[in-house]
């Protein structure tokens, strides 16, 4: 019990042996495959661990007795150490020869043999521990095949070689045909050489049918693998071909009722599996062709254009897609759906490729036409990393500022070519809009390397990269010389018609005027003359004569200052800030429209703040504003009686802050249809007016941070009325 | 007649007022300055022999209307030289049609001014003398009777004693004796001054 136990023990923890005895060498297909569907079936199934060993007989090419016994001993001595457990013959010659040398080479081993024709099996006399798998390979219902595909074909060629087994085919061969109901011309090619049979099947009527049964050696002894054998003739044939043999298809035959070598192996393997399992050899009984079946080329029978639809129906089609399909149909579906997926994913990462391509495409050319139009807007665009001292520009901004194609663009190339003067404006803004996220604007003069001179606005915003500190500032150069030359122009211009119209104010005026200075030279000449004559006088009075120089002098003086404000008036110049008296202004106004006054019998009456106002701005402009306005009021009442010509002029501090200046008139009032148009430019009611001098009074208030308005008095006339800020000088600068 | 002529000079513009007074004054002659033409036609009298130096352009009132109000009060033409800043044409004409005496402008020369003035004086003598002259005529003719106003009449008419008795109702005789004690009475020994006289005192009527 203990030893058996041991013995059971050490059995299991020996690997059994099996040997593959192959009856031709490896090139042979038929016994390969046999050999390959045992082998995977053992290894698969075993539930020990198996040694399989496999020895090529070579018996085919080596047919003297000699060579078998030579080969037994070799193989006596190479398995004396590990006798096999089993042996498993593949091709029909195996068997005879390990029945022979059992003895020697496999002791008591048990037999499973493959691919021995019933004929054989009957004549060998077998012992009980020999079983195996018999091969009857049908000539019959192969040629039945070949009938059914080839219903008109009249020859069959029969080709079989001069081999041991192709001379056992012989005879079988003719015994089937004799015994077919069909009777065919049939021409036997057996005992040929290879290239006479080479040449006959290759000049063979179309509508033959070519049975061909193995050709292990030719007439001159030459040793073939019918496998092979059966790939030149197809090759060369011009007549189907036909066998019994599984091997042959793939090799360009048709078909033919086949035995599958592996289906052999498989089970020869399992009848083997069950003899290693314990069972005894003697009550498994052979088994004969377990996997026949017909079997066709679909290439072939396409080649020789045979119709599938009168193939037998459990007729297996191989090597058509359609039969993979159908069976490999998990795989192919599984392979299809990998493929497609996989095509699916390649598409939409093509797809994914373009957009982006597109995108990015798209995105360059957004850029471009970007720079371009900031370019041709004469804008450059611009980025500073604060943190890391980084700038970016575009091109064009490097051409704003004179700046080198090939110096590197940083933030202090770009501050050397602003000018000296602005350079706090540049820093001061980009710093306004670090503090906060409001753009800040800042205009600089640019100095260019021909030292041009160009004014540049630039607008920064800053941004925070992750919400923490604003480190980031980007923004917009632009080109601003010539709106600020327009400007400058544009200023020019109001200057300019401001004083065409004071000169042209002056020119109605200049009778008066002429007056004014006449007024002081009379007096000058007068007093002179008084003078000389009282020089002529034998005692002359000194005093008399001291007091004539005197008014001289004095009378000059009021004759330069009439000059002087008319200097004033006439020059062209910049606006200036001053501090204006207002009641001096309205003084010296009145004085000199005095002339005129008295001309239009037009009286005037003066009501003054007695606390001298100063406004600031420029003394020219404001009295500009109020000669306009007496000289409006003086133009009102033209048809006014001459009794109830008045004029009032008055100062007030109406609001604090503000120092108001009316003009009264007892004029026609601003009539209906004038209202709302008097402020407007070219709008005139009077016969030689421009139309432009409240547009020019109210202009010039504006710019003094004032405002002039223009109502009707209830009593009857106009009232025109300008506030300015009061600007009180700082001490000890008045 | 024993007072010194005298200049009446109306100007608003303080400096030239005292500017031309002083000149008038250095040549001698007595100047009333105004610079008000209102406060001058107040203070103006006719009496006081002299003349007016106006500004033609001055507030409320102007020199030319000055001169209509100074004709019109009195009845007496009192020389007026006008001196004006602007000397227009029409301003010009009116003021000598209405009987200046000169037209100055301004700067005023001296001798222009002088001239001017003693122009005005000749022109305020001469009509002073014969404002006098009809004045005691006038005085002679309110002493006669009315009959020998009646004579005086139909002589200057040029009637013949006869004529006049028969127009009278009475003798040659009684004409004669009217007439010589009309003579008498008026200082008039030839018929030809008579009638001069009457045209004079406006009496031919």
């Amino acid at each position: 019990m203990l030893l058996f136990l041991f013995g059971a023990e050490s059995r299991a923890a020996e690997p059994r042996r099996v040997l593959m005895l192959h009856a031709f060498n490896y090139a042979f297909p038929s016994t390969t495959l046999i050999a390959d569907g045992a082998r995977r079936r053992l290894l698969e199934r075993s539930p020990q661990p198996l040694e399989i060993d496999a020895d090529f007989l070579d018996l085919a090419r080596n047919t003297d007795a000699e060579y078998q016994s030579r080969i037994a001993m070799f193989l006596r001595a190479k398995y004396e150490k590990r006798p096999p457990d089993m042996v498993i013959t593949l091709g029909s010659l195996a068997l005879p020869f390990i029945l022979r040398y059992r003895d020697d080479i496999a002791p008591k081993a048990p037999v499973v043999f493959t691919s021995v024709s019933p004929q054989n099996y009957s004549a060998l006399r077998l012992p009980a521990d020999v079983t195996g798998i018999i091969s009857e390979f049908d000539l019959d219902k192969t040629l039945a095949l070949a009938e059914r595909l080839q219903p008109e074909a009249s020859r069959l060629f029969v080709i079989a070689g001069s081999g041991e087994v192709d001379r056992r085919w012989q005879s079988a061969a003719r015994k089937t045909i004799e015994d077919r109901k069909r009777k065919f011309e049939v021409t036997y090619l057996f005992e040929r050489s290879y290239a006479n049979l080479v040449e006959e099947v290759s000049k063979l009527p179309r509508d033959s049918i070519v049975l061909l049964l193995t050709v292990f050696a030719d007439s001159e002894g030459n040793a073939f693998v019918p496998a092979h054998v059966a790939g030149s003739l197809s090759a060369v044939s011009s007549a189907p071909l036909y066998a019994p043999y599984d091997t042959y298809i793939g090799n360009g035959i048709v078909g033919g009722f086949v035995e599958t070598f592996e289906s052999v192996g498989v089970r020869a393997a399992d009848m083997a599996l069950q003899i290693l399992a314990g069972k005894d050899p003697a009550t498994i009984a052979p088994q004969t062709n377990p996997g026949q079946a017909y079997r066709v080329d679909h290439r072939a029978m396409v080649r020789w254009k045979l119709q599938a639809s009168k193939l037998p129906t459990d007729t297996a089609v191989l090597f058509k897609e359609p039969t993979i399909w159908t069976e490999y149909r998990g795989p192919v579906n599984a392979a299809i759906l990998i493929v497609a997926l996989q095509s699916l994913i390649v598409g939409a990462l093509l797809v994914q490729r373009q957009r982006r391509l597109r995108a990015e495409n798209l995105l360059k050319e957004s850029e471009e036409r970007m720079t371009f139009a900031a370019a041709a807007a004469n804008i450059g665009l611009w980025q500073f990393d604060r943190h890391r001292n980084e700038l970016w520009a575009t091109e064009h901004s490097r051409a704003m500022f004179g700046i080198a194609r090939d110096a590197p663009l940083t933030r202090d190339a770009f501050l050397s070519a602003v000018h000296p003067d602005d350079l706090q404006t540049a820093t001061q803004s980009l710093r306004r809009s670090l503090a906060t996220e409001q753009p800040a604007i800042g205009d600089v003069r640019i100095v260019l390397p021909g030292e041009e001179v160009r004014w540049v606005r630039m607008r920064a915003r800053s941004r925070s990269e992750s919400g923490g500190r604003l480190d980031h500032l980007g923004g917009i150069f632009i080109d601003i010389t010539e709106q600020k030359s327009a400007e400058a122009e544009v200023a020019l211009q109001r200057l300019e018609v401001e004083h065409l119209m004071r000169v042209s104010v002056l020119g109605e005026l200049s009778g008066s005027i002429a007056h004014e200075i006449n007024q002081p030279l009379t007096a000058i000449l007068s007093n002179a003359q008084a003078a000389l004559h009282l020089l002529a006088q034998e005692s002359p009075d000194v005093v008399e004569i001291r007091d004539a120089l005197e008014e001289i002098v004095h009378e000059d003086n009021r004759a330069g200052e009439v000059i002087h404000r008319l200097r004033g008036l006439l020059k062209k110049g910049e606006r200036k800030a001053e501090y204006v008296n207002i009641n001096d202004l309205v003084r010296s106004t009145v004085s000199l429209l005095n002339s005129e006054l008295i001309g239009r019998d037009i009286n005037v009456r003066l009501d003054l703040e007695s606390g001298e106002s100063l406004a600031r701005g420029d003394s020219v402009q404001l009295q500009q504003v109020l000669l306009n306005l007496v000289m409006n009021a003086m133009d009102a009442m033209a048809s006014t009686p001459m009794a109830q010509r008045f004029i009032l002029i008055s100062t007030r501090e109406a609001q604090t802050g503000m120092v108001d200046v009316l003009v009264k008139d007892r004029g026609h009032g601003i009539r209906p249809k004038e209202n709302g148009h008097v402020f407007e430019p070219f709008y005139t009611t009077k016969d030689h007016g421009l139309g432009l001098g409240l547009t020019l009074c109210s202009t010039i208030i504006q710019a003094h941070q004032g405002r002039l308005t223009l109502v009707n008095d209830e009593g009857g006339g106009a009232i025109a009325v300008f506030s300015l800020p009061i600007q009180q000088p700082a001490i000890g600068n008045a | 007649m024993t007072e010194k002529f005298t200049v009446y000079l109306v100007d608003d513009d303080p400096g030239v007022l005292k500017a031309l007074s002083r000149l008038l004054r250095a040549k001698g002659h007595d100047v009333k300055p105004y610079s008000s033409p209102q406060v001058f036609l107040e203070e103006h009298d006719v009496a006081v022999p002299g003349c007016v130096v106006l500004d033609v352009s001055m507030p409320g009132l102007d020199g030319l209307e000055i001169q209509r109000v100074l004709t019109a009060a009195s009845g007496y033409h009192r020389p007026v030289v006008f001196v004006t800043g602007k000397g227009d044409i029409p301003t010009s004409v009116r003021a000598m049609k209405a009987g200046a005496i000169d037209f100055l402008t301004k700067p005023v020369k001296d001798k222009d001014l002088f001239e001017a003035v003693s122009r005005a004086e000749a022109r305020d003598a001469e009509s002073r003398r014969l404002h006098s002259e009809l004045e005691s005529m006038q005085a002679k003719v309110s002493n006669l009777t009315p009959r020998e106003r009646e004579v005086l009449t139909h002589v200057v008419a040029g009637r013949l004693n006869k004529q006049i008795a028969g127009d009278l109702g009475t003798v040659e005789k009684t004409i004669k004796v009217h007439r010589s004690r009309m003579m008498e009475k008026l200082g008039i020994r030839m018929v030809a001054d008579l009638v001069r006289m009457a045209e004079k005192l406006n009496l031919s009527k």
